[in-house]
């Protein structure tokens, strides 16, 4: 997660390039974004987020070339050898080409910028695309199941157990080509990050520069010790937390990045995006049928009265791959469903901010994704009468994003 | 047939009973004369400001009555974060719909005629081979399977919320919603493929056996249009979540029906001689798809892309904005956002940066007052004090 401002250019730090700061206003900037248009990440997390994306999208635009190309090898193939098999295989890559337009198409737009419309951006179009994604995989098995339903009724002769053979071993190759492809996460998108020493960007440790007479007025205003500007380091939340003086801001922001870069990749390198992850399931769900036409065909070639066996191996291994869309399905739900991220523990949360003085109650805690890893969290917190309000927002605002990594945190203070 | 009352009207702008685009304005305008008083009474109720001045306004009073607020205290004692046994939820959801609404009751009556129907066509297409029967069967069960859903959500969307799900369930109607609108464009889809098909094969492999099947499949599904007469629009104006449920429902009967009214009519065109019938009757049947369901998806897709509440125009929330950042204490007002739960509930929240040493409390009840004329009823206020 992205604390709300970021360091954009090394070079220009002492330059206006900072864009947390709203109006005037010295310490502003930490709690409120003062963008024009505000969309729901600063730029920081957008050019993050734009390389995962980019990445993702040249991996996709990959997928679907290749299977076009096989695509069209089938065609032809199935058209001069006349055979329904190959030309039904050919279908399912068609299939194949659909899903993976959805899933670029779905990467593509949840790039663009949030409009007054859609004030959260559109995050969302991930989840929604990864849901018709699996509703086709969801058709597709249904389809698949009833055409071999058809192809026992009408006690069709040609089944011919060879040829099911060949086609589904060609289109397993070619199926595991592309699951290697969309599933191979090695470092290449990540290396970009660090290597280019212009783009003073760190997507693991963000810090933010004001002018050292911001700084000053920063820690006026605030007497516990608590750190003011937070440097979110990318593990796990309720590790330990640093807490700098103001002074560490303008030192060495390359030499205290470094050591911090090879945690943040590790944790970005667990967390495939959605759609391509959506892309991924496809192409397994079509492995696995194909390894359950392999085997039907390769009986029915060996006994060829056994075509019951076709009928069978269709609906275990359809179960299979419906199987494998579950897990996905349940994220895409509940993330649908606003429904609190099964990472963060919601009564913890509130505890803990009961447990701050000041705070007498809690109500109306809710915490929801815009999509997987976009958390955000409005609640109301009632406090003593005559405390200071601005300082419990400040309490509540810091452990919320320390302990639990949410930064889009709007807490309503009453009394 | 008992007239339906016309429900809550939440975050009404401007729409009035008559307005053509609710579910019920037929029958409103029959009611009007009898029960104006009282629904509009209980409406008052909810949009009147209820922080008037005689109000000693201690606290931030609570949205209105029709919401149920998770908090920690409620739930067991366990704290981890387990979701509840998925059984144990089905088997609470079908207890809801024994006694369920009247809606839900003609679905369930709907989904047990088509599952005796299409498993008569299913046995009797294995039985005397003919492939076609099976395939409408199958057709006619994915159908079913996704009413059957609609008939879950029914049941399942009542649940009060809890610690996983502080917004509680309604989401699921819309979710149901639009899950139909999608499979709705995937048929038109694969009927216009059905049309390229018959364009490119011999017409003459036309099966004329699947009238009879076609016309039992008109008659089950004008049933079912019949049941949900209410919801006969195109563009209706949601107000709630089971607006968009039902109106679903009523697509999917309606579709199903043009379909075997489409395959009847290019049977009997091609019985008269005329040419390429079957693709001009499934090119014509797909675009109809097509048109009926788009507003639908549109409408679900934006609800659950998270965006600005349709109902409240854009000029409005700025008009808000400005009266917020026109009071001399209130120094800027951001990131301002708003998204509808279910149709109806609309969900907000916004920084305000005031001068320091202003006193937050008029201020906040300014703000939630102002919202809720516009029937914002979840709002949360984040006030920073400039130092």
């Amino acid at each position: 997660m992205h604390p709300l401002f970021a360091l954009m250019d090394a070079h220009s730090s002492h330059h206006g390039h900072i864009i947390e700061i709203s109006g005037d206003l010295p310490d502003a900037g930490r709690k409120i974004c003062g963008e024009a248009p505000c969309g729901f990440s600063d730029a920081g997390s957008i050019s993050l987020d734009s390389k995962e994306r980019s990445t993702s999208m040249r991996k996709l635009l990959v997928a679907v070339i290749l299977c076009v190309i096989f695509m069209t090898v089938e065609l032809v193939g199935g058209i001069k050898a006349n055979s329904l098999a190959i030309l039904t295989d050919a279908a399912h890559l068609l299939s194949d080409v659909a899903a993976f337009a959805i899933s670029l198409f779905s990467l593509w737009a949840a790039g663009w910028e949030a409009t007054p419309r859609q004030s959260y951006g559109f995050y969302r179009i991930e989840i929604l695309g990864a849901l018709v994604s699996i509703q086709l995989i969801w058709l597709l098995t249904g389809i698949i199941v009833y055409q071999a339903i058809d192809r026992l009724i009408t006690g069709s002769q040609e089944v011919d157990g060879f040829l099911m053979f060949i086609v589904a071993a060609f289109g397993l190759v070619v199926n595991i080509i592309m699951a290697v492809l969309l599933g191979h996460d090695h470092g290449h998108g990540h290396g970009h990050d660090h290597g280019h020493g212009h783009h003073g960007h760190s997507h693991g440790l963000t810090v933010s520069t004001h002018d050292l007479t911001k700084d000053e007025h920063h820690h006026h205003t605030h007497e516990h010790g608590h750190d003011t500007h937070h440097h979110n380091e990318n593990h796990s939340k309720d590790a330990h937390h640093h807490s700098h003086e103001g002074h560490i801001h303008h030192h060495g922001q390359e030499g205290v990045t470094e050591p911090l870069l090879g945690e943040s990749k590790d944790k970005s390198k667990k967390k495939r995006n959605i759609n391509v992850q959506g892309a991924y399931l496809h192409v397994l769900g079509d492995s696995i049928q194909s390894v359950g036409v392999m085997i039907g065909g390769a009986v029915i070639w060996y006994k060829p009265e056994w075509k019951i066996v076709d009928l069978i191996c269709t609906l275990f291994f359809s179960l299979i791959v419906l199987g494998t869309t579950i897990n996905m399905l349940r994220n895409i739900l509940e993330v649908l469903m606003e429904s609190t991220p099964r990472e963060i523990d919601a009564t913890q949360l509130e505890r803990g901010i009961l447990e701050m003085e000041e705070v007498v109650a809690v109500h109306e805690l809710h915490i929801w994704a815009i999509t997987v890893g976009k958390v955000l969290l409005a609640c109301h917190v009632k406090i003593n009468r005559d405390a200071d309000a601005d300082m419990v927002l400040d309490k509540v605002v810091d452990y919320i994003r320390r302990v639990y990594n949410i930064s889009h945190v709007t807490i309503q203070i009453e009394r | 047939m008992t007239m339906e009352p016309i429900q809550t009207l939440n975050g009404d702008f401007g729409f009035t009973g008559n307005d053509r685009r609710f579910a019920f304005s037929r029958q409103a305008s029959f009611q009007q004369p009898r029960t104006p008083i009282s629904t509009d009474s209980t409406d008052l109720g909810l949009r009147k400001p209820f922080l008037s001045r005689t109000d000693s306004s201690i606290d931030i009073p609570p949205p209105g009555p029709h919401h149920h607020y998770w908090s920690g205290h409620d739930d067991k004692p366990s704290g981890s974060l387990e979701r509840s046994n998925f059984s144990s939820f089905v088997l609470s959801v079908f207890r809801n719909i024994r006694s369920g609404h009247r809606y839900m009751k003609r679905l369930f009556f709907m989904i047990s005629l088509n599952v005796a129907y299409s498993t008569v066509e299913l046995l009797i297409g294995l039985f005397t081979g003919r492939v076609g029967l099976v395939s409408d069967a199958v057709h006619l069960t994915f159908g079913c399977g996704l009413l059957t859903f609609s008939l879950f959500v029914m049941g399942a969307s009542r649940k009060k919320p809890d610690g996983d799900y502080t917004y509680g369930y309604k989401r699921l109607e819309v979710l149901s919603a639009f899950t139909n609108a999608l499979f709705l464009l995937f048929m038109s889809f694969s009927l216009a493929v059905e049309a390229l098909h018959a364009f490119i094969q011999d017409e003459s492999e036309h099966k004329h056996y699947l009238n009879v099947s076609a016309v039992t499949n008109l008659f089950v599904n004008l049933i079912g249009v019949w049941f949900f007469r209410n919801y006969a629009r195109i563009n209706l104006a949601y107000r709630n979540a089971e607006d968009m449920n039902c109106h679903s429902v009523f697509l999917h009967v309606l579709t199903d029906s043009i379909r075997s009214a489409g395959l009847i009519l290019a049977s009997w065109l091609l019985s008269i001689g005329v040419e390429n019938a079957e693709v001009l009757c499934l090119g014509l049947v797909s675009v109809a798809v097509f048109t009926l369901v788009l507003p639908l998806f549109r409408a679900t897709g934006g609800i659950l892309l998270q965006m600005a509440p349709p109902s409240i125009p854009t000029t409005a929330f700025s008009k808000c904005l400005r009266q917020i950042s026109a009071r001399e204490d209130i120094l800027e007002v951001s990131q301002a956002r708003f998204w509808e739960l279910v149709p109806g509930h609309v969900v907000g929240s916004l920084s305000i940066q005031v001068k320091k040493g202003v006193d937050d409390r008029p201020i906040l009840e300014f703000v939630h007052r102002l919202y809720h004329d516009f029937g914002v009823q979840d709002l949360t206020v984040q006030i920073d004090h400039a130092s």
